[in-house]
């Protein structure tokens, strides 16, 4: 099995450009008040971006991993908190819903130099998510990827900051389609943000959308032109 | 003067003698006897203990009996560090045997992580074995690598095989002509009293004067605050397998030598007894 890792020709992503990306991604996460916020480390100062959120989670319909033929897409797994129920579920059809609280981490990894996304879910009454409800409530067009894995696989790991377990999205295959996407020139996408970019790809794995209004902001003007 | 390959077999055969005992409040069937284990420094506690669960099993009821877990002195130990690490992290300056606790019940969810089968050791090996060479090499040489040269690095260490384990992982240790070392170290330096598990950065064994760097460097460099100039008083102990090596030694010299199976060198700062 191999992880590609590079030459010159792929996209490397230094910390301190990390840092600026998830600057300015807390700050459009903050005009459209879409909860991502910065966090830094007390003792050597590095930092994460972190959000949390509720979502309703139906709990009945365990997606069987075997059944790939079965087309999900009915069955919205995610579902935010403030969208209408669709009328099956509200008759009861296929059951009980709890809400599962959410939260996501994206932190640097200095040794593979891309960000890397971690993420725990439990139960309002503090009962976490197994690793295989979390892999239960994928949805079902992105279980395959995660079964022939390990290029794209979940697994759990610990936090590097906080020293506890999280679920971590596998980095290993990041580089590749980063730089399919921005390795042509890098002139032309000066203004693409690296983490809208990476997080709008890996987060709908795990059930982390970004609304699309990232993309419609205009990039705010800067004295890191470079950005 | 000794070869450094005698390094390599000392750093594999170390061993810790440990006495294991059930938790009190297990629900048991009769009483059970504490059970001794010397155990490999260079593996980790759910490889190494199925002996220590058979034990205790015998004694319990099959509904009594949940993933195992072990505690040292009220801290659960986290099993994906390596055995080695643990103990010079919480216990190397008390007296041995080292006293493990074992608990089938409450699983600390917030403090360890899951452990169901060896398959998720392995995976966790060859994801840190993976990372080294990302550091060391750029991963040029374990992608070279064919799957069997990955799963007998796994068997060397799983069957406890010295020569089984370094004909291959030599390859990992090795470094173009050209260059005096490594790319960067890969390296962890572990606190038992931060919130932070470990620190762990870009570093560069050769200066670009082409001085190697130390272990001392290395120090300076990524935490200044443990080891104290060398006017005060050296109030930690810097620890690797249990000794103390000094901070003169060439960090890729340790790299090389030093380095736990997993390719990290796990280094712990500690507290200097006072005696």
């Amino acid at each position: 099995v191999s992880c590609g890792m590079a030459g010159e020709e792929d996209f490397f992503l230094e910390e301190k450009r990390f840092k600026q990306y998830c600057e300015d991604f807390v700050k459009r996460s903050q005009q459209i008040g879409d909860g991502w916020e910065w966090r830094i480390s007390k003792d050597l100062g590095d930092g994460y971006l972190s959000k949390t959120h509720f979502q309703v989670r139906n709990r009945h319909i365990p997606p069987d991993l075997e059944e790939k033929n079965n087309d999900n897409t009915e069955q919205m797994l995610f579902a935010h908190v403030e969208e209408p129920l669709d009328d099956s579920q509200a008759t009861g059809v296929c059951s009980t819903e709890e809400v599962v609280r959410y939260e996501y981490h994206v932190l640097y990894s200095s040794s593979y130099q891309v960000p890397v996304l971690y993420f725990r879910a439990c139960f309002l009454d503090g009962r976490p998510l197994t690793l295989d409800e979390i892999w239960g409530s994928v949805h079902a067009s992105y279980q395959d990827r995660l079964q022939d894995g390990p290029w794209d696989t979940i697994t759990q790991q610990e936090h590097p900051i906080l020293g506890q377990p999280f679920f971590v999205l596998h980095p290993c295959r990041t580089n590749q389609f980063i730089s399919a996407v921005l390795g042509g020139s890098q002139e032309h996408h000066r203004h693409t943000n690296y983490i809208i970019l990476w997080l709008s790809t890996v987060g709908p794995v795990v059930g982390l959308h970004l609304p699309l209004s990232y993309a419609k902001l205009a990039p705010e003007q800067s004295t890191d032109a470079d950005l | 003067m000794t070869d450094d390959k005698d390094v390599l077999r000392d750093v594999w055969f170390g061993r810790i003698p440990t006495c294991f005992t059930l938790y009190q409040d297990e629900i048991t069937e009769r009483e059970a006897e504490p059970y001794y284990l010397l155990l490999p420094r260079i593996s980790y506690l759910t490889l190494v203990t199925d002996k220590v669960k058979k034990h205790f099993q015998k004694v319990m009821r099959q509904e009594e009996v949940n993933e195992i877990w072990f505690e040292y002195e009220g801290t659960p130990l986290k099993w994906h560090y390596p055995i080695g690490l643990l103990f010079d992290l919480h216990a190397s300056n008390t007296a041995l045997p080292w006293s493990i606790t074992v608990h089938f019940k409450n699983f600390p969810e917030k403090d360890l992580l899951h452990c169901h089968s060896k398959d998720v050791i392995e995976a966790h090996f060859m994801a840190c074995i993976k990372e080294a060479d990302a550091l060391k090499h750029k991963s040029q040489v374990i992608n070279e690598m064919q799957k069997k040269d990955h799963k007998q690095l796994w068997m060397g260490l799983q069957n406890d095989k010295f020569e089984q384990f370094w004909a291959i992982n030599r390859k990992l240790m090795e470094y173009p002509p050209e260059d005096n070392g490594f790319r960067y170290i890969p390296f962890r330096i572990y606190q038992a009293t931060t919130e932070r598990p470990f620190i762990q950065k870009l570093f560069r064994p050769i200066a670009s004067g082409g001085q190697l760097h130390t272990l001392g460097d290395l120090l300076k460099d990524v935490c200044p605050g443990a080891i104290t100039p060398e006017d005060g008083e050296q109030k930690t102990q810097v620890m690797i397998h249990g000794i103390e090596p000094m901070l003169e030694t060439p960090i890729q010299w340790l790299s090389e030598h030093m380095s736990y199976p997993d390719n990290f060198l796990h280094i712990s700062i500690i507290p200097r007894p006072t005696d």
